[in-house]
């Protein structure tokens, strides 16, 4: 199938539309479907046929069971999602289904046997509750779901009408699904249908395609109707599209080529430049050049220091003619305080070390302090985590245990790491089987049995345990079934564990091998979106099949060095800063402004809170006071979230209270409360009026106004300004200024105000506000 | 359906919410507002709304009852101006939850969260920032002002947790009844700070050069809609008037009272009234006597003398905002609702105070107190288009345990949601694991408080 597409896609014709080549499909799927009914006939000869009304008669050969046919439409008609039947504990109005249909045992329980008898009524079909419901025709809260003339709704009819089976030992399975097609280079704007083929035990296929439920994972780039029916939209690029039937997952991946020509790429840096230029000239989408010496430094210095270039370091950087200059600037940035400072933040956020007491003060300086100079030693990231999950001991005597002290019970730290180090969000499978997922509740037991023989003591410190390998079995009893099960990583099979082995250090042992599938490639990706505000699959921490990465080659190769590298952090940002694909300009070209996921461009990023507000400080000469911080500390070497109380800054601006694993906690994106801030805050305008602050200082220089402007410009932006804007600012600065009743202000109090309103002004821009 | 892709787009890239909202919001056209009036640390619903006059000395406080304006309703005579209008609003006396602790119980209360267990941080949005954020996926609001504001608003137990804090209240907290009362943000009143504002604008439009860079479809298109309303909101002399109260008459502000609550409430209406549709006012601080808040321990205050001393304040704005909502015709579109996390203990205990003030004696007397009681409580409702003047549900002869029509947060938010045009049963929100999280999880609209 992929091979016919790919020939009809490049055939002497030329491009063939989409709709023509979804009909040529069609045409070919009935003998397909003749074939299985052949088979089925023979093999489930002259069932009941005679019984029923309606039915496409082939379908009336097959016995209907509950698990393999009903489930489904209930499943298709949305009936059992959290928000309807499915809501926890209780269902809704009294009618409970299982999550998804992922527990059909109990659902047929409910549909059978519950509300005294009236859900289903074999003597009379079409008179069950459960169809005059889903039909509307009793008045249903969630409106009509099926439509009596629907082919969901007739196997409904008939499946009562045969005395509701179940099913038997002797049913076939479902075993897999498969879409066709598989994989497709589509253009904007077209559409294709899709085919679901659903493969059971006894070798038995059926077309499911009317049953299944589709999904793309990026919805601005293209969108699948409950038939199948998927049509890309305006974005070019790479999307999948989920197909989901009864617990089975597969997926339809698209490519979208824009098609315009690639010409000039820039040379090739390293391995990421080779597998980003290689995509964008197969979707054609032209990169953008790659940006000067002074935009290259603004933004290599936010992305690695968390901070603004200072001026001598523009001028020097500017000056100097190595052509070498920018990876000596990256090799320096990895070497300062200010690099361990920021990325120290960022992790103990999602490491929670938050602050709910007092008293934790201790324990979560001691943390930070700990990932701070582990950073800025460059312990290798496996090492990292190893320590994190195996600590044992007392905070002040090992600070990684201070994680323990803020998850506390098994699953919660399990849910955490998984979500954290693996990229995989194990949460939804603690009660059902993960939907869009191979994760059962077994392999989620399993994993959090690896946390089950952490043992604690009280230590003299409230609320501060000592934490130590508790001797015996690891294992975690599933409430329901009753079922024991021993630890076992994803995918893997349970290793031998003896009593006094601690779990946690075998379960860092296999994230530390070079197989691990998730391990590095949860680590790149998180890194990737810092420094290109979109992870390479998105959200950074939902890896898996059904959400392919943008282009796995890429996550592949960034893994495959990051591994070899033998876990070197460092490593891994020097390898995406130095690339050329980092390098490239903000400004689109004719082409590719549409270009949201192949990097053909930078994507400008908002500075974070604590950024903003070391940028705002730096800029204004003002300094922000941190309760029982020394005088000059920087928003982003605090130690944990206490401070966005007394710097009311930092909250408006999003900076995360360290309550979730996931990054998505910090608020990047823009509110009516942050311009209020930026515009009326007691906060922002006491800085610009800062005694001693840049404003002040200028308005009192004997320096020429230009030179001042030329300051201001360095500071924020690192450059010099232009004619225009040392113009513009020029004559705001010298401009006579009147107060309300329209007399002059006195010449030196203008001018203070002047350069107040220059900085305000400044700070308000994107260009100040964005890193791009 | 009200959700189309233009709405989806100005906002959401946090994009949360599920197509399946489809049909879940009502049109925007007619949209509905709420008051919520929050008593924090509850109110002693024995002692007020649902009072049990046989009940032998260790239950009964010294409050009598009296009649109201509805025949069969009885209040105590903590509430003599309540008792003239209790034909506009309905009680509801079977409300019960399942924490004790204040943080459990507001969470239970306000966010549906069913953990009976207290923590510092809310796990779900409260309704009021749920609904903030489904009335921004609507098409634009044309008004000025935010769209949630909280006079004096709950702020300890609750929030917009996964929602973000762009859903969070515009929060006034300074006291309306003070002379010089401020709102920060709005309206800037010296119009030489005006002019230096839009000045700075101009100054900062000329000199930004970076536009092209920027994806206008998303987030910097979000960005400059924000900076324009935020100049709305600091120069329109619209948005400074909702907040005036001295554009209302003497006698108006007599009415609710010249107290930080009563007038609390009156800018309430005043907000309602300029178009704002989510409204919270906390009555808490000082006038509820010592520690602040209606958490009447024994210790930290005597249950009776705090009644005596806090009622009449309480008694006075609620039934003026009521009455006032009904006269100026407000009554269809408005929802007011009054209530706290729980109630207090039926039965009355006695312990040492732990200081004086205001309706506590000295530290190391012995005083009543109730302690805290979420097995049954009162919450009233009025306006909203409401048949009013009823009584839902019952609590038993000590007020203990409810006996009839037992209603939990999950009917209470539900109910509110509904007046709001939103089905809660079809809505859900991606928590921060991007599970799709219902708002309300069990529950459904009290049919006698739903039009």
């Amino acid at each position: 199938m992929e091979r016919w597409n790919a020939d009809a896609l490049h055939g002497a014709n030329g491009w063939i539309g989409q709709e023509q080549k979804s009909r040529m499909l069609l045409k070919l799927a009935p003998s397909a479907f003749r074939m299985t009914l052949l088979f089925r006939k023979l093999f489930f000869p002259c069932l009941l046929a005679s019984l029923f009304f309606s039915v496409r008669a082939e379908e009336t050969s097959k016995p209907l069971n509950f698990v393999n046919d009903i489930a489904p439409i209930l499943t298709k008609a949305d009936c059992n999602t959290g928000g309807c039947h499915a809501k926890a504990i209780t269902g809704q109005r009294g009618f409970r289904l299982s999550l998804l249909g992922f527990e059909p045992e109990d659902d047929y329980e409910h549909i059978v046997k519950e509300g005294r008898g009236r859900r289903v009524f074999p003597q009379a079909p079409d008179q069950s509750l459960l169809l005059l419901k889903a039909a509307n025709i009793v008045p249903h809260g969630g409106g009509k779901k099926l439509d009596p003339q629907s082919e969901g709704y007739q196997t409904l009819v008939r499946w009562i009408g045969e005395g509701m089976p179940y099913s038997s030992e002797n049913d076939a399975t479902l075993t897999a699904i498969e879409v066709e097609p598989k994989k497709l280079a589509m253009k904007v704007n077209t559409t294709q249908a899709l085919k679901v083929v659903a493969r059971y035990s006894d070798g038995s296929t059926r077309d499911v395609t009317a049953m299944s439920l589709f999904e793309a994972n990026d919805r601005s780039m293209a969108e699948a109707d409950a038939t199948g029916l998927v049509k890309t939209l305006g974005l070019p690029g790479n999307v999948a599209v989920m197909v989901r039937y009864s617990g089975k997952v597969s997926t339809f991946s698209i490519s979208i080529p824009l098609g315009a020509p690639v010409d000039a790429l820039p040379p090739s840096k390293n391995f990421i430049d080779d597998l980003v230029f290689a995509n964008l000239k197969e979707i054609g989408v032209p990169p953008s050049p790659v940006i000067d010496d002074a935009t290259f430094l603004r933004r290599v210095t936010l992305d690695i220091a968390g901070r603004l270039p200072t001026i001598a370091e523009t001028e020097a950087f500017l000056a100097s003619t190595d052509p070498k200059k920018r990876d000596l600037a990256i090799n320096q940035l990895l070497t300062t305080p200010d690099y361990a400072d920021y990325f120290a933040n960022k992790w103990t956020a999602l490491l929670k070390n938050k602050r709910e007491d007092a008293a934790d003060i201790t324990a979560n300086f001691a943390f930070h302090a700990w990932m701070r100079d582990s950073l800025l030693a460059n312990l290798p990231y496996d090492a990292l985590v190893r320590q994190i999950l195996g600590a044992t001991g007392t905070i002040v005597s090992n600070p990684p245990v201070a994680w323990y002290k803020r998850v506390k019970e098994p699953n919660l730290q399990q849910e955490d790491v998984a979500q954290l180090f693996l990229g995989v969000r194990m949460q939804c499978a603690q009660c059902h089987h993960h939907p869009f997922e191979r994760w059962s509740q077994r392999d989620y037991h399993a994993l959090t049995a690896f946390f089950t023989q952490v043992g604690r003591k009280p230590t003299a410190i409230a609320g501060e345990d000592l934490i130590f390998h508790k001797r015996g079995t690891a294992l975690v009893e599933n409430k329901k079934t009753m079922e024991k099960v021993m630890p076992a990583a994803l995918g893997q099979t349970p290793p031998k564990i003896l009593p006094d082995e601690d779990p946690r250090l075998l379960l860092a042992d296999w994230m530390g091998e070079s197989s691990n599938p998730f391990f590095a490639k949860a680590l790149v990706n998180r890194y990737w979106k810092h420094f290109f505000k979109r992870g390479l699959v998105e959200p950074e921490d939902d890896i898996r099949d059904t959400n392919p990465a943008t282009n796995p080659e890429l996550l592949d190769a960034l893994a495959k060095h990051f591994i070899e590298s033998d876990f070197d952090l460092k490593a891994v940002i020097r390898v995406i800063t130095q690339s050329q694909t980092y390098q490239l300009s903000a400004m689109p070209n004719e082409h590719n402004a549409v270009d949201r996921q192949n990097f053909s461009h930078f994507y400008p990023k908002r500075l974070q809170a604590e950024v903003l507000l070391d940028s705002i400080d730096m800029l204004t000469g003002a300094k922000t006071d941190f309760a029982d911080l020394p005088a000059g500390t920087r928003a982003i070497s605090l130690p944990d979230n206490s401070y966005n109380r007394a710097a009311p800054f930092l909250k408006v601006f999003g900076r995360p209270e360290g309550a979730s694993v996931c990054e998505c906690e910090r608020v990047q994106s823009s509110s009516l409360a942050q311009s209020l801030h930026l515009m009326n805050s007691a906060e922002v305008k006491g800085k610009l009026a800062f005694a001693g602050g840049r404003a002040d200082r200028l308005s009192k220089s004997e320096a020429p106004v230009a030179e001042t402007i030329r300051e201001i410009y360095l500071a924020a932006f690192n450059r010099e300004p232009s004619g225009e804007e040392l113009s513009i600012a020029e004559d705001h600065i010298v401009k006579e200024r009147l107060d309300a009743a329209g007399k002059p202000i006195a010449p030196a109090v203008a001018k203070k105000l002047a350069y107040e309103d220059l900085l305000w002004a400044i700070l308000s821009t994107k260009e100040f506000l964005y890193n791009h | 359906m009200q959700i189309g892709l233009t709405g989806m787009a100005t906002l959401s890239w946090p994009a949360l919410l599920k197509i399946r909202a489809e049909n879940a919001l009502k049109p925007n056209s007619e949209k509905k507002a709420i008051i919520m009036v929050w008593l924090p640390g509850g109110q002693s619903h024995v002692d007020t709304y649902d009072p049990k006059p046989e009940i032998g000395s260790e239950y009964r406080g010294p409050f009598k009852t009296i009649s109201t304006n509805v025949p069969g309703m009885q209040l105590t005579e903590l509430l003599p101006m309540n008792a003239k209008i209790a034909d506009k609003f309905t009680i509801l006396r079977s409300m019960n939850q399942k924490a004790g602790g204040h943080p459990a119980g507001s969470m239970q209360m306000l966010s549906g969260d069913s953990d009976e267990r207290d923590k510092p941080k809310p796990r779900l949005p409260d309704w009021m920032s749920v609904a903030h954020y489904l009335r921004g996926q609507g098409e634009k609001r044309q008004n000025p002002l935010p769209n949630y504001i909280g006079v004096n608003p709950p702020l300890e137990y609750n929030g917009p947790a996964y929602l973000g804090d762009a859903y969070a209240p515009f929060a006034v907290s300074d006291d309306p009844n003070r002379p010089n009362f401020q709102v920060p943000n709005i309206g800037l009143s010296d119009p030489a700070e005006m002019k230096r504002l839009s000045d700075r604008l101009a100054l900062r439009r000329s000199l930004d050069k970076l536009e092209r860079a920027f994806d206008k479809e998303g987030e910097l298109g979000a960005l400059d809609e924000f900076e324009s309303q935020a100049m709305t909101l600091l120069t329109n002399p619209q948005t400074r008037d909702a907040f005036d109260l001295g554009k209302e008459d003497a006698a108006t502000r007599d009415r609710y009272g010249r107290n930080r609550w009563g007038q609390q409430l009156l800018l309430a209406r005043r907000l309602v009234e300029s178009g704002v549709e989510i409204v919270t006012s906390s009555l808490s601080g000082p006038l509820c006597g010592r520690v602040g808040n209606w958490d009447d321990h024994a210790v930290n205050q005597h249950q009776f003398e705090a009644l005596r001393f806090r009622m009449p304040n309480y008694d006075r704005a609620v039934s003026a905002l009521i009455e006032d909502i009904y006269a100026r015709g407000l009554d269809k579109r408005v929802l007011v609702v009054v209530t706290g996390e729980f109630g207090r203990t039926p039965k009355i205990s006695f312990e040492r105070s732990t200081g004086a003030g205001d309706a506590s004696a000295a530290a190391g007397v012995l005083q009543p107190g109730r302690d805290h009681w979420p097995r049954a409580f009162s919450n009233i409702w009025a306006g909203g288009g409401l048949q009013t003047g009823g009584i839902i549900g019952a609590s038993d002869k000590r007020g203990e345990d409810v006996i009839e029509r037992p209603c939990g947060p999950g009917d209470f938010l539900a109910t509110i949601y509904h007046h709001l045009g939103i089905d809660s049963s079809k809505i859900t929100i991606d928590d921060f694991n991007g599970r799709p999280t219902p708002i309300v999880d069990h529950g459904k609209p009290i049919p006698e408080l739903i039009v």
